[in-house]
This record gives structure tokens, C-alpha cells and sequence, in this order.
């Protein structure tokens, strides 16, 4: 099958997925009830089930696109928003804010927890990229060491807001810390849908660069690719996207590294088909895993970080030993 | 085409190139030379302006115009780069490196021209790849990595190409064969080649020009004949050489003692 045909395929599949899930969980919903005014299976679709099936697309494609980006600019498959630092620093920004809230009475309304989260992701960013710089040009190995210190430091800044939190914040931080979709805005759910589809289009956008410095930064420059100024837009863009998800359902690990490259699989490097791609498989993927966290041990819902992460360390495992038996990293 | 006048390059305190001054016309064949750590690859990036936030003074010049004075974009028309074949792997397939090339001419957005797949595969044929385009990158021999390197520089269509030790992981066979390949396109293409190289007899076969740096020095600027000169490799290795004749081509061969 060409390639084209193999997009076209993982898209409608998505899509089908994403549509048909709301009709599933703790009860099926029919689809004569859903416009029917008044029938509780209709509220039940439109007020909690399709909102929160946008929601976990939007994460997940968010997480996924940035992990794509990474693993390109780092040329490293093990690059993810966590491995760089960038989720935890949202972490920490989002657990200030808890903590504050709960203490000082900051009232930012419902921007809060995202404000805060792209403050930390932000922070977290500058401290790595300044690490980088500090020794010395734009060193991939310095900056993926920088991103795991980082990551450590910012996690240890987490623990401790948690520490100084009473028991009603600090368990607070700790459920959203597992990552869950439950009980999130409605209102949150378009700033995250903007931050995610501009995040694609600047991705597509700059495609074929991002395509230039996998092949390597010498390549690319002598291509024609200003490599340090695209580096950093597609860094900006990368963690934009991931303190928006954070803030939204707290940090769901492993999705940024195991979606990108099931699609790499199939379809190789190319971004332009890549892209595109890993929106959607990412979008679904998300989806799929939130249906399982209300399913699996019904009434009682799973945070959905735990449901990636237990298919996430198994994956991680088998990415580490596929990349020595294979003798690179990819 | 390629000018360098008393150009000099380092990243924080440390100094790197010092006042290094060559210039080559369109067409010619420069070969670098130097013991390791002398600056060669440096000076390669800063005339692929690969090292933006370093230091540098005095100029270099690019078809008689200042490097700062053109776009990365700009300047990719004028100057390709064949890197080493060690090293990272790009996860693409010839044809697909050889396409990236395309970059410089192309808009965004836009799928390649007739005129860009053309260009693409006149590379592949003028290396021979052609029957072997859609194979992946990491399942070639290192010679033929190397052509695939080569032809991807092709492809960008540029008058001048930069080789960072392009024999530097080739067995003998595949050596020669490169050797004969960069100066037939030297020769045939009018291109104007600057080869960062740690085999002395390279100059010799490829004729044109000769740099040596010691030190980030230039110890030695001129055409090749000139490395023959008593002294001038022996300095710049701090080594003994024999200077033989070939037997059969009758060209100087180097041999270190």
C-alpha cells in the first residue's frame, strides 16, 4: 500500500474512533437518544462524554506531536517532554498554583492552572536551553542531560509544594499529578484545541526543516535550514502545546514516546506524512486509553496517566533494547 | 569564487583559526590538509556559516560577496556539503536525502518541481546509485554511504562543494573509486571542491590547490606542487616523509617513515 493510502487509513480510522467512543463507558448510548431534548443518554453524550472524547484527542495529539518534534530535533527516540524536563516544570507551575490558590486566594478563574503550567513549562525551558547554551552552542547531549536534571529538580519542587500543602491541596496535586481527564472545564477545552491545532500547523509549516535536521544539523545548515532559530521556534511550540495539556489533565507520560514512533513505523520519517499522522494516531490513542481508564474497573474510574504509563514502561523497555540490537538509536 | 582573507575564528577564550588567507578561482580543486586539531573542519563550518556564535574577524568571500551578505537559504544555492560517512545515519532512503537536497529552491508547502526530481536523479546517475535509490541510508556499506552523501550534494546544484574527509572510513577499492568520482565532477562539472583530507597523496591525484593548517595557522597556500618543497609536510606533521614517483603514473607519492 502507498503511503498516502496508509494516512488515509490511520486518519478515518481515528476519526471513527473518536466519534464512536462517546457512545461508550459505563452504559451504551444509543444513537436515536443523543438528539432526542431532554433524555438523559443525550446529556450524558453531550455535556460529559463528547467534551471529555475532545478533551483526551486534543492531549493526546498535543503530547504526541511534541514528542515527535523532539525525538526529531534531538535525534534521539527516548526525547519526550517529560525526558526534556518541560512536563515536570508545568507540573511544578500547576502545583504552585493549587497550593497558592488554596492559601493566598489568587484568583486567575479558570486560566489559572494554565497560566501556571506555561509559566513552568516556561521556566523549565529557559533553565535548559540557558544549561545548553552556557556550554556552549546547541549541543543535543548536553541539552537532552540538561532536560533530565531538570526533570529531577523540578519533580523534587513538585514533592516538596505537596510537602508544604495541607492534606486537601496535597491530595489535589497528587490526583491530578496521575493524570486524569475527569472533572476538567468545558470552557479550558478551546484554549487547548487552539494551542494543539496552531502547535500542527506550525509543525506542517516547517515539515521539510524538521525533516533536514533529522538527517543532521551540517545537513541542514548547508541545505539552507537556519538551524538554531528553527530549533527554537519548534522548541517554543513543542512546550506550549505540553503545559497546555498539562495544565488541562496533568502530566500523562509515555504517549509522546510511544505514538510517534508506531507511526514511524508505518510510514517512515517524512514529517509532512508523519505529522498529520501522529495528530491523529496521537488524538485516538488518548481516546482509546480514556475509554479503558472508565471501563476497566467501572464505577470507579483509573486516572488515565496510570493507564498510559502502564503501556508506556513496557514500551520504553522494548524501544531501549530494539535501539542496541538495531546498533543506533532510532 | 572562494576568497578568505585574514580570517580568524574562536568560541569564547578559545582561539581556533588565526589569520588564514587563501583564495581559489571558479572550477579548482582545494585540498586541506593538517595534523588533527588544527582547525580544518572548523574552518569547513565557518564557510558553511555553520558556527554563528563564535568570534571571528578579517572576511570571507563567497562569487565576490561578503558570506554575512547572504540568506542560509541564498547561500545553500552556492555552497553544498558532503559530511563524513561515521557518525549519525539520517533514517532516510537515498532518493529521500537526495530530495531534502531540494530545500534551497523550493517553497513551502509545495511538492517538489520537475526540474527539482530531475535534478535528483542526474545526482544518482552521475554516482551510480540509481539502481539503488530507495534503499535505506543504514543498510549501506560506508563507501557507498559516502556516494549517497555525495550524490545528495549533488543534487542541491551548487558551484562549490565542501568534503569533511570523505575517504576517512573507506577501505582501499572504495577510496580510489571516490577519489577517481570527486575529480571526474571536478573536472567535468566545473565544480569547485574543497576537501578536508588526511591522505597526502590526495592532492596529487586531485591536482589545484593545497592548504595546510598547524595550529589554526595556514603554513602552506599554493598549488600542489608546492607541498613537494623541502620541509613544508615535515613541519606541518612534525614527521619524516620519503618523496617517491609513482611507477607507473610517474605522480609524487608520499610515504611517512
Amino acid at each position: 500500500m502507498s503511503s498516502m493510502g496508509k494516512l488515509s487509513l490511520v486518519i478515518l480510522g481515528s476519526l471513527l474512533i473518536f466519534l464512536a467512543s462517546p457512545f461508550f463507558g459505563l452504559s451504551v448510548i444509543s444513537p436515536e437518544h443523543i438528539f432526542q431534548e431532554g433524555h438523559p443518554d443525550a446529556e450524558l453524550f453531550w455535556r460529559l462524554r463528547a467534551p471529555r472524547a475532545v478533551a483526551a484527542f486534543f492531549a493526546g495529539a498535543g503530547l504526541s506531536l511534541s514528542g515527535m518534534v523532539f525525538q526529531a530535533l534531538f535525534r534521539n527516540p527516548l526525547a519526550t517532554p517529560f525526558t526534556l524536563g518541560v512536563s515536570s516544570g508545568a507540573s511544578f507551575g500547576a502545583s504552585v498554583y493549587f497550593y497558592l490558590g488554596g492559601t493566598f486566594l489568587i484568583r486567575l478563574g479558570g486560566v489559572g492552572p494554565l497560566a501556571a503550567s506555561l509559566v513552568g513549562a516556561a521556566l523549565s525551558m529557559t533553565l535548559v536551553w540557558a544549561i545548553t547554551r552556557i556550554k556552549g552552542g546547541f549541543s543535543t547531549v548536553i541539552m537532552l542531560l540538561a532536560g533530565v536534571v531538570i526533570n529531577f529538580f523540578f519533580s523534587s519542587l513538585v514533592l516538596f509544594v505537596q510537602y508544604l500543602s495541607d492534606s486537601h491541596d496535597s491530595l489535589r496535586i497528587m490526583h491530578w499529578l496521575m493524570g486524569s481527564l475527569a472533572g476538567l472545564e468545558t470552557a479550558r477545552l478551546a484554549d487547548l484545541a487552539f494551542v494543539v491545532i496552531a502547535g500542527l500547523a506550525m509543525i506542517v509549516f516547517m515539515a521539510s526543516e524538521i525533516d533536514l535536521l533529522t538527517a543532521g544539523e551540517e545537513i541542514a545548515a548547508s541545505r539552507g535550514v537556519k538551524v538554531s532559530a528553527v530549533k527554537l521556534k519548534i522548541f517554543i511550540a513543542a512546550s506550549v502545546m505540553v503545559g497546555s495539556v498539562v495544565s488541562l489533565a496533568g502530566p500523562i507520560g509515555f504517549v509522546g514516546l510511544m505514538v510517534p514512533h508506531a507511526c514511524r513505523l508505518t510510514l517512515g520519517w517524512s514529517h509532512r506524512l508523519l505529522t498529520p499522522a501522529v495528530f491523529f494516531t496521537g488524538g485516538c490513542f488518548l481516546v482509546l486509553c480514556d475509554l479503558a481508564s472508565r471501563i476497566v474497573l467501572a464505577p470507579a474510574e483509573i486516572p488515565i496517566g496510570i493507564v498510559t504509563s502502564m503501556l508506556g514502561g513496557p514500551f520504553f523497555l522494548w524501544t531501549l533494547f530494539r535501539s542496541q540490537k538495531t546498533g543506533d538509536l532510532f | 569564487m572562494l576568497k578568505v582573507a585574514n580570517f580568524s575564528f574562536g568560541i569564547g577564550e578559545k582561539e581556533i583559526l588565526f589569520d588564514v588567507s587563501f583564495a581559489i578561482p571558479k572550477g579548482a580543486y582545494l585540498s586541506i590538509l593538517g595534523p588533527n586539531g588544527a582547525g580544518k573542519s572548523t574552518l569547513l563550518k565557518c564557510l558553511l556559516r555553520l558556527h554563528e556564535k563564535g568570534n571571528s574577524e578579517g572576511s570571507i568571500e563567497v562569487a565576490g560577496r561578503p558570506i554575512e551578505s547572504y540568506g542560509q537559504k541564498e547561500l545553500a544555492t552556492l555552497i553544498s556539503y558532503v559530511p563524513q560517512a561515521g557518525g549519525w545515519i539520517p533514517p532516510f532512503t537515498i532518493v529521500e536525502l537526495a530530495k531534502l537536497s531540494r530545500f534551497p529552491y523550493s517553497s513551502r508547502l509545495s511538492s517538489l518541481t520537475r526540474k527539482d526530481l530531475a535534478a535528483v536523479d542526474r545526482a544518482l546517475e552521475l554516482t551510480g546509485l540509481g539502481p539503488m535509490r530507495e534503499r535505506p541510508l543504514k543498510t549501506l556499506s560506508g563507501g557507498e554511504r559516502q556516494k549517497a552523501y555525495l550524490a545528495a550534494a549533488l543534487a542541491q546544484e551548487t558551484p562549490i562543494m565542501l568534503l569533511d574527509e570523505p575517504m576517512s572510513f573507506l577501505d582501499p577499492h572504495h577510496t580510489s573509486d571516490l577519489e577517481k568520482l570527486l575529480i571526474n565532477l571536478s573536472q567535468d562539472e566545473g565544480l569547485t571542491m574543497v576537501s578536508v583530507t588526511h591522505d597526502l597523496n590526495h592532492p596529487f591525484k586531485s591536482g589545484g590547490y593545497a592548504l595546510i593548517l598547524k595550529s589554526g595557522r595556514a603554513l602552506f597556500f599554493g598549488e600542489v606542487e608546492g607541498l613537494l618543497r623541502s620541509g613544508i609536510l615535515e613541519t606541518a606533521f612534525n614527521h619524516e616523509f620519503v618523496h617517491l614517483s609513482h611507477p607507473v603514473t610517474g605522480r609524487p607519492v608520499i610515504l611517512a617513515e
